[in-house]
Formats: structure tokens, sequence, C-alpha cells
């Protein structure tokens, strides 16, 4: 394996750690899950790069334009939370709670 | 000049390390700042600077300033930083679980070089501009396929923070 490709490999790991192991907010979840793009997105770019072909560079802007989408939704729905919870910590979504 | 490219895949670990070791939102945004620029610097190195402008503009200039506002609503009395133990702890795991993992699938098959885009000749045409440049030409169904899809997801969004109220504007 290239040492790049561990570069970005270990990035996207230690985010989704993070989103697994979240601590009090909602938003430093939305936070790691923008880290995780973003280590995708440079995985994504290194394909037209050593394959040499220029069609692939397409893969990784569709996919930012997503990404922001996701984004976008995502603090949506923190505004939802914080509206109708007072704050965003993530014990506030109980519902399912026994 | 292959090692400074290495060192930037290393500052973007860092940047990674920094989000996911869950400080209050105010710091990680630094490391997401961090990560970007960083990762802007790799993709210019590559070869590829039009891949990484797009980055620059609509990751770092678009997604990232509206974190940072959103982030005014988290805010805590007492933020928790990378000096706290509790933040240190948990990067200082993570680290550990990288090296373990690391170490565990083996050093010595590492490479130490990287592949830019011009490794094989020198081209006139560049890789990321004409590749981009297709999406007005056969990549066009679905460039009208993701306009259609960031349409929706204004429409998404403007639903989810409707509230009880039919105005889109309301005070949190």
């Amino acid at each position: 394996m290239s040492l790049l490709h561990l570069s970005f490999y270990s990035s996207f790991i230690l985010s989704c750690l993070g989103l697994a192991f979240h601590r009090t907010h909602l938003i430093s979840a939305l936070l790691c899950l923008e880290s995780m793009m973003l280590a995708m997105f440079i995985a994504l770019t290194i394909l037209p790069i050593e394959a040499q072909t220029p069609s692939t560079t397409l893969t990784p802007v569709f996919m930012l334009a997503f990404s922001a989408c996701e984004a976008g939704t995502g603090l949506a729905m923190l505004v939802a939370s914080t509206r109708t919870h007072g704050s965003d910590h993530l014990h506030n979504l109980n519902l399912l709670q026994y | 000049m292959a090692y400074f490219v290495l060192l930037l895949g290393v500052g973007f670990v860092l940047g990674g390390l920094a989000v996911a070791s869950n400080p209050s939102p105010y710091y990680g945004v630094v490391g997401l700042v961090l990560g970007s620029v960083v990762g802007c610097g790799l993709l210019v190195s590559l070869g590829v600077p039009f891949v990484a402008l797009v980055l620059f503009m609509v990751y770092l200039g678009g997604m990232l300033v509206v974190f940072v506002y959103s982030v005014c609503m988290a805010a805590d009395p007492f933020p928790e930083t990378w000096g706290d133990w509790r933040v240190l702890g948990y990067g200082v795991v993570m680290v550990l679980m990288l090296i373990v993992g690391v170490v565990f699938v083996g050093v010595e098959c590492w490479k130490t070089w990287v592949v830019t885009v011009d490794s094989g000749s020198i081209f006139v045409g560049r890789l990321d501009f004409s590749g981009v440049a297709m999406f007005y030409s056969l990549g066009a169904g679905m460039f009208l396929a993701a306009g259609w899809g960031l349409l929706l997801t204004l429409f998404v969004v403007l639903e989810l923070v409707r509230g009880l109220s039919c105005g889109a504007i309301r005070a949190v």
C-alpha cells in the first residue's frame, strides 16, 4: 500500500471512530461526518491521478455537491433539535430509550 | 519531493484526529479547516489544482462557513479543548488504535513513492480541467440530476426548519 493511501484511509477511520464515540454535541458528530466526506473526496481524486483517466475527475466534484446537500440537511435537523429541546445535546434524543 | 507530499498526508491525518477526538465544536472546526487546507495542498502537489480549488470554494468557503455559524447555537459556557484530559484521552486512544492497526498489517509493505499526474508523460491538456469539462458535454445528464437534487435539498431544508409557524424566519 502507498503511504499516501494510508493517510486518507486512517483519516476516514479516525472520523468514523469519532462519529461512533460521540460525546455531547450533535454538531461534533456532524463535523466528524464532514471529515469523512473530506477523506472520501481526497480518495476519489487520487483515482484519476493514478489511473490517468480524466473522466473519473467528475466523481469527486459530484460527491462534493451531494455532501453539501447532506451537510445542509444535517444542520437543518440540528436547528430543529435546538428548537425542540433547547440545546443540541445528544442525550436529549432519547425517545427510543427504555 | 515525495516526502513533502507524505508530510501533507500526515497533516491530513492530524486534522482528522483533531475532529475525531470530539473537543468543543469551536475547536473541532479548527481541525476540519486544517484538514481541508492540507488536503488542498496535497491535491496541488499531485498536479490537480482545479479540483483543489473546487474543494476550497465549495467545502471551505461554503460548507464550513455554514458550520461555523451553526456552532454558535452549540455554545458551551466552558469549552473543552485539546488540553483537557477528556479530549486528550480520546485522541491518544485513537492514535494507539491506528498504530496497532498499522503494525498489525506489517510495516515493510509500505511504499514511499507518490504517483502524480505527470508520472507517465507531460500533457498539454491538463487532466483535471479536461475531466471536469466533461460535465457540460458527456456528463450533462448527471449535471442536470445533480442540479435537481440540490434544488430538492433546498426545499427539504426549508421544510425541516419550518417549525409550527408558517414563516421560514423565526428566532430560535
